[in-house]
């Protein structure tokens, strides 16, 4: 049998392909399967930079009905899983912006700013808290001033539980006149009881023939 | 005697035709007077007839209302006049419809399917507010308002964007209460100024031969097309 000279050197080239290949298979396994090295010193492992939370903020505003205010209320959730309320008044359009008012809530509590809030002369604003069942009517002057030289703002609901009135504060649904918001009341068997006025200068209630 | 008491008798008759007489013809005289010489407007509010269907602007006036003084804002004439629209003011009238939900004291203006606006209102506290379907009628951009009586009696100078859309039910802003969406009108719908502004503009008024922009004030409404109306009133043609 005579051998080639071209067929050793197809045999030659095709032994040497399978090793090659065959070498490549295994050291491509192999490397798949290799543990993570670990410098042995000089250079520590490179962590990524620390991520700057920031603070989470929401804002939400009501406007007078004549459009000419605006009340903002600021919420900043902090790490601690309580919200800082900042509120302040401005024009429509943002000017003339005066702090008012700030509180730190746990999660439990929150504020909000009802649809009626303005007095209608532009002259009061109410934002109500809530804790559970429990709300409170914060009454303030849209100037930002304090009623006295030690009331910075009232709680209107806190205010008229303590009249006795019999009745039990359910809601403020807005104002009736420049000073006189509207209350709603629940009976002791937490059927609807009498509608009030409470009148913000002189934080006297009336009580109303009609219900609102 | 006899006959001096009745002669007395027949001078007092006749005294008293004389008198009767005489009052009808003053009567007369006074309603014919009164006739000639009576007002050139139309009466929007037939209680008091205060509420004229003319642009009134007083900024002197203090307005009442429930019994207590109320200041009403002061209004610039000029620049009401010169209000400019805000919604889309170029859309044909027949496409634009304004319904009112009295359940939940929402207002919702239409270009056809399309909802462009809503808006918490004050309906009728002291007065029911009709429902049916009618056009609007009279646009005014600022007026005054008087009607009621006793406690309930009510007199309101610059009252600002007016749309009656039957008799002197109309949409207007009311500077003297913010309550919106619960019952706090005479039956009128009471809206805040930023958004009766808006409306205004928006809407149109009879011309030519167009009707006003169509209102339906709907005991409960969801859509277009679905308008519950319980009782509602037919307008006069």
């Amino acid at each position: 049998m005579v051998i080639t000279r071209r067929q050793i050197e197809l045999e030659t080239f095709l032994l040497i392909s399978i090793v090659v290949v065959g070498s490549l298979y295994f050291a491509i396994q192999k490397n798949n399967h290799q543990p993570q090295f670990s410098f042995a010193s000089g250079i520590s492992p490179v962590s990524a930079p620390a991520e700057i939370i920031s603070p989470k903020i929401t804002v939400a505003q009501q406007i007078s009905p004549d459009g000419e205010k605006k009340v903002i209320m600021k919420v900043t959730e902090n790490s601690d899983n309580t919200k800082t309320y900042d509120l302040s008044t401005a024009d429509e359009n943002g000017a003339n912006e005066k702090f008012v008012f700030t509180k730190i809530l746990d999660s439990s509590k929150n504020m909000s700013i009802p649809f009626n809030t303005w007095s209608p002369d532009d002259n009061y604003f109410f934002i109500q808290e809530n804790a559970g069942e429990n709300k409170s009517i914060f009454v303030f002057k849209a100037t930002g001033e304090s009623f006295s030289d030690t009331e910075k703002y009232f709680d209107a609901a806190d205010i008229f539980t303590q009249k006795d009135t019999g009745n039990n504060f359910a809601e403020a649904t807005g104002w009736a006149s420049g000073t006189l918001i509207i209350i709603n009341t629940t009976k002791p068997d937490d059927t609807k009881g009498f509608s009030y006025w409470f009148e913000v200068p002189s934080k006297a209630i009336i009580q109303l023939s009609t219900e609102f | 005697m006899g006959y001096r008491k009745i002669k007395e008798n027949n001078k007092t008759v006749w005294h008293y035709f004389k008198i009767y007489f005489l009052s009808l013809f003053l009567s007369l005289s006074v309603f014919a007077v009164g006739s000639f010489f009576k007002p050139q407007f139309s009466c929007a509010n037939s209680a008091t007839c205060k509420s004229d269907l003319l642009v009134n602007v007083d900024n002197n006036a203090v307005g009442v209302f429930q019994g207590r003084k109320v200041n009403p804002p002061k209004v610039d004439l000029a620049m009401v006049t010169a209000a400019t629209s805000v919604l889309g003011v170029h859309v044909s009238n027949d496409k634009k419809h304004i319904y009112v939900d009295l359940s939940t004291q929402t207002l919702y203006a239409y270009e056809g399917n399309t909802q462009i606006m809503q808006a918490l209102i004050s309906s009728g506290k002291w007065g029911r507010t009709p429902t049916g379907n009618f056009n609007i009628w009279q646009k005014l951009p600022v007026t005054r308002m008087a009607g009621g009586s006793g406690a309930d009696a009510y007199d309101l100078p610059n009252v600002q964007w007016v749309m009656y859309f039957h008799n002197d039910f109309g949409f207007h802003t009311a500077y003297w209460h913010n309550n919106f969406g619960y019952p706090m009108s005479h039956g009128c719908v009471n809206m805040r100024l930023v958004d009766a502004r808006k409306l205004f503009a928006w809407a149109d008024g009879p011309a030519g031969n167009q009707k006003g922009t169509a209102v339906s004030v709907c005991d409960q409404f969801k859509r277009p097309g679905t308008c519950v109306q319980n009782n509602p009133i037919t307008p006069a043609p």
